[in-house]
């Protein structure tokens, strides 16, 4: 079963069309990134999906239900662009919070966030203060504490735009590897052209506002993917295809 | 460290001393201005008079200042929530914020009688709509980004009050705290001084501005007041430490 499945959804603010009527089919475990001028309607396609606003027309159901229901239900998990962590909780109290809100319907399978917090290097950090950290360090823990919540849908809204570029480039190596066999299906809005291929299976390409999908493009590098993935040649014909599908939408 | 609380210390001596100076050089008549050395001595002997009734004026503003953080914080919080009820409130509120408090003094004596519960009363009014208005600020000054994130797991209203909403107002609620400190002790001692009980260092002020021989006792009382004030800054400022250690203000290195 689909766990993004969407028919003809449309969203508009009044006058103002942001999407244009959308169907999609993301399977369970497929990594698929949304790329596309600023302002094109990605993050509203991600916030109708996250259900924390509802479409204008069409269908959506994440993971079999409606997204509002998902999100009660706390299966879905969001990283933001900005960290967005809270400077009076320490690295393991942020890393548990979205376990924390909302108490009720935390999934029983949801993960003690000691665990995820070393796997991503940040064992000798669990009691410092978001203020002691580096940018990096700090979307590390954003991705742990939506990691842990065992959500079947990850969302995910540019988090790593506001990073230098060597940081950048360590956070997808450490995405991958997160994701890599653990079965999670990831919804991932970007800027960059490189970061969309090394992480993605698929790959859409929206035009500017409203959003329609100009290209669906299948990435098929192997996994488990390691940095060096960046220097083989399928990599760069992917990041032509993705390129030249990006500026024909724009034209 | 120690320079700290070096440059203080020496602001407040050369005060002292200009002070002292200016009164000897000029014979200052004794109730325009008494010199510190004579307000001091006079402090330190009849200390236990001082001590037994800075008590009461500790407890007059202490909680009062308490009871109006209380209230505050929870007219604070559904003002916060509700555009309207924060516009319907705030006119009230600039009136009672810019209003002579202590030309109706009389008027809540009348109403509450004599001793403590005027005192509290006025202290508790006076201080209210700072943390009233510190505390909607505060509470929305939440980031959009984390309060959707709260969102995204459906958290309550009472989670995000508590959880989010609260702790982003508690910088601001210090800050407010300094502020009302002094608004909280001005105003206990005046209704002290008005309240028909003798008790309070506001009472001794209005006996020692009574009397032909009380200048040594009233510059006294302004002592009292003032070493009340600098106390109570320097357990605001401690609590404030504690507290808000996560703050930027108190970060000891930069990330």
């Amino acid at each position: 079963m689909s766990r993004i499945v969407t028919r003809d959804l449309t969203k508009a603010y009044g006058d103002l069309a942001v999407i244009e009527p959308l169907s999609l089919d993301v399977p369970a475990g497929q990594f698929i990134s949304v790329i596309g001028p600023s302002g094109c309607g990605k993050t509203t396609l991600m916030r109708v999906l996250a259900g924390l606003e509802p479409p204008s027309g069409g269908d959506v159901t994440v993971d079999g239900q409606a997204p509002a229901t998902a999100r009660s239900r706390k299966r879905v998990a969001m990283v933001p662009q900005q960290p967005g962590l809270l400077p009076w909780r320490t690295v393991r109290a942020n890393a548990r919070l979205l376990l924390d809100v909302n108490r009720a319907s935390t999934p029983p399978d949801a993960a003690d966030p000691t665990a995820l917090l070393q796997e991503v290097g940040l064992g000798d950090f669990m009691d410092a203060y978001p203020h002691e950290l580096s940018g990096g360090m700090q979307q590390r823990v954003a991705l742990v504490r939506a990691l842990a919540l065992h959500a079947p849908l990850l969302v995910m809204d540019e988090p790593f735009a506001a990073l230098d570029e060597i940081t950048r480039a360590g956070m997808r190596g450490l995405l991958n590897h997160l994701v890599e066999g653990r079965g999670v299906t990831v919804f991932f809005i970007t800027h960059s052209i490189a970061e969309a291929v090394a992480l993605s299976d698929r790959v859409l390409v929206s035009s500017p506002r409203p959003a329609r999908v100009v290209a669906d493009i299948t990435v098929d590098l192997p996994r488990p993917r390691a940095a060096d993935v960046e220097d083989e040649p399928r990599f760069v014909e992917l990041c032509a295809q993705v390129r030249h599908a990006l500026h024909g939408g724009m034209s | 460290m120690s320079r700290r609380f070096l440059a203080p210390a020496v602001g407040i001596v050369v005060f002292l001393g200009v002070w002292e100076a200016f009164v000897r050089i000029f014979h200052v008549r004794k109730f325009v201005l008494r010199a510190p050395s004579a307000a001091l001595r006079h402090l330190w002997n009849t200390r236990s008079t001082f001590l037994e009734a800075g008590w009461i004026t500790v407890q007059h503003a202490g909680v009062g200042l308490l009871i109006s953080l209380t209230i505050g914080v929870l007219v604070g919080a559904v003002l916060a929530a509700s555009p309207f009820l924060e516009h319907a409130t705030q006119p009230v509120l600039t009136l009672v914020q810019v209003a002579p408090w202590f030309a109706y003094v009389s008027s809540v004596v009348l109403w509450l009688g004599s001793g403590t519960p005027p005192a509290l009363f006025m202290v508790g009014l006076v201080c209210l709509p700072a943390y009233v208005f510190a505390t909607v600020d505060g509470m929305r000054s939440v980031e959009p980004a984390t309060l959707e994130l709260f969102r995204s797991v459906d958290a309550g209203r009472w989670e995000v009050l508590w959880r989010l909403r609260l702790p982003s107002a508690a910088p601001v609620l210090f800050t407010t705290s300094r502020f009302n400190l002094g608004l909280a002790l001005a105003a206990a001692y005046y209704v002290e001084g008005a309240n028909l009980s003798n008790e309070g260092i506001g009472a001794i002020g209005r006996r020692a501005s009574a009397a032909a021989s009380g200048a040594d006792t009233l510059w006294a009382a302004v002592f009292a007041m003032a070493i009340l004030g600098v106390l109570g800054l320097l357990l605001i400022s401690l609590l404030q430490h504690v507290v808000l250690h996560w703050h930027a203000a108190h970060r000891t290195r930069p990330a």
